[in-house]
């Protein structure tokens, strides 16, 4: 199979997926709907990484901070806390526009 | 309007499918592998009569990292060469199903390979800071490479399911629970491998400097291990309810639109999470073989912030039952 061919096949694939829909009698409201899913799976999905990343490392900077001090336990769980509830924020931004997607704009 | 051949179908989805899981799952081991290899090399100049150790140890932990794309490059044969069960019906359905078996098991390789990377680094470096105890400090990092190697088998099962359960015909819904469980597994796995190998590397590291704490890193790491999974945990529960618990999935492009924001919802929230909770894990590991008697203490700070750091992967998992059960 030559290198024509290939790009053909790409080009049908791409082509035809929306026309089959539109056979099937896709109307506006479907794709806004569709839109509105979809951006709301990648705003959680991405918006949830780096809460995740930021809030495990501030964790482990605790660990090793308690298994230097222990007396200070209470105090260092405390500050990781406020620094984790901090971080979080930005998952919840994502999740709270997520939820307007599904529930408001898509709705 | 050009209609496709059912070979034409076929090949397209045996190729693209393949091509992703042998790029991706290749690509985390060859990290992990190089990893490996960076840090003998530079172990075996502060040590140079441990060299034979040293080596061994290498061998060993690449090994084991290879494991992810072994299983990888299985799936991939299975993708070229899995027949069609009704090779005149072969359309979009079983295009997506190659596609997503080679997402899920490319993305799971991916992160396993990595992280078992950290694993195999950090026994090099500790072989040769205390050649005596070379072989606890390879059987540590064997147990830990073990328990990062499972995102990269949840990612195995659900390929293979994926690649058994080919559907005849174009249909979009059913491409769509293709695609989206590949999503959710292969890219959920790549959180929970890396941070799963991490804990290993830190357990490792920690028990080449203070190997009489061997029961209580060990026990601390397989803890902070198993909090890492979750994320790949979550990918494959909502992979399985998209492969076999959804009873009326909406026709057409909105059935699609469901299943992959669903995939992507939870597979992208499980990255964060998970290489979050190896951050926690690793230095936690760290701190419990260096202070054995605070093991109690360590723990539960590391407990608790790892549950923190979990939570986005919670929301990620609400919003993507959401998607798939009540909007």
């Amino acid at each position: 199979m030559d290198a024509t061919t290939m790009l053909m096949m790409m080009e049908t694939v791409v082509t035809q997926v929306p026309q089959k829909a539109a056979a099937a009698g896709v109307t506006g409201a479907d794709l806004v709907k569709a839109g509105a899913l979809i951006g709301a799976g990648i705003c959680m999905g991405f918006g949830a990484i780096g809460p995740g990343v930021g809030e495990g490392y501030a964790a482990g900077k605790a660990c090793e901070s308690v298994g230097r001090a222990p007396q200070e336990a209470g105090l260092l769980t405390r500050t990781m806390l406020i620094g984790q509830a901090v971080a979080e924020s930005t998952g919840i931004y994502s999740l709270v526009i997520a939820l307007l997607m599904l529930f408001v704009v898509g709705g | 309007m050009i209609e496709l051949e059912p070979h034409q179908w076929e090949m397209l989805g045996r190729y693209l499918g393949a091509g992703i899981a042998l790029g991706m799952g290749g690509l985390g081991a060859a990290l992990g592998m190089g990893n490996a290899a960076g840090a003998a090399s530079n172990a075996m100049m502060r040590q140079p009569t441990q060299q034979g150790e040293l080596r061994r140890t290498m061998l060993i932990g690449q090994a084991i990292t290879g494991d992810a794309s072994i299983f990888a490059l299985v799936v991939g044969l299975f993708i070229l060469f899995f027949p069609a069960v009704q090779p005149e019906e072969v359309g979009g359905n079983f295009f997506a199903a190659m596609t997503g078996a080679g997402i899920a098991i490319g993305f799971g390789a991916f992160g396993s390979g990595f992280g078992c990377g950290f694993a195999a680094a950090n026994a090099c470096a500790g072989v040769a800071r205390n050649p005596r105890r070379a072989g606890q400090t390879t059987q540590s990092m064997i147990i830990g490479q073990a328990v990062a190697q499972s995102p990269s088998i949840f990612a195995l099962v659900v390929a293979l399911i994926l690649i058994i359960r080919q559907a005849p015909g174009t249909d979009l819904a059913t491409m769509g629970v293709c695609i989206g469980a590949g999503i959710a597994m292969g890219v959920s796995a790549i959180g929970s491998g890396m941070g799963s190998g991490q804990t290993a590397g830190g357990a490792v590291l920690g028990l080449s400097r203070w190997p009489r704490s061997y029961g209580v890193t060990l026990r601390t790491m397989l803890i902070g291990q198993a909090v890492c999974e979750t994320p790949a945990i979550f990918g494959m529960l909502v992979a399985f309810i998209m492969m076999f618990a959804m009873q009326d999935i909406p026709e057409g492009i909105l059935g699609f639109a469901h299943m992959l924001a669903a995939g992507i919802a939870v597979g992208f929230g499980g990255i964060g999470p998970g290489i979050g909770s190896g951050l926690t894990s690793g230095p936690a590991c760290v701190m419990a073989a260096t202070y054995p008697r605070r093991d109690t203490l360590i723990l539960r700070t590391m407990l608790i912030g790892q549950a923190v750091a979990q939570s986005t992967a919670i929301y990620a998992l609400i919003i993507a039952l959401a998607i798939l059960y009540v909007v």
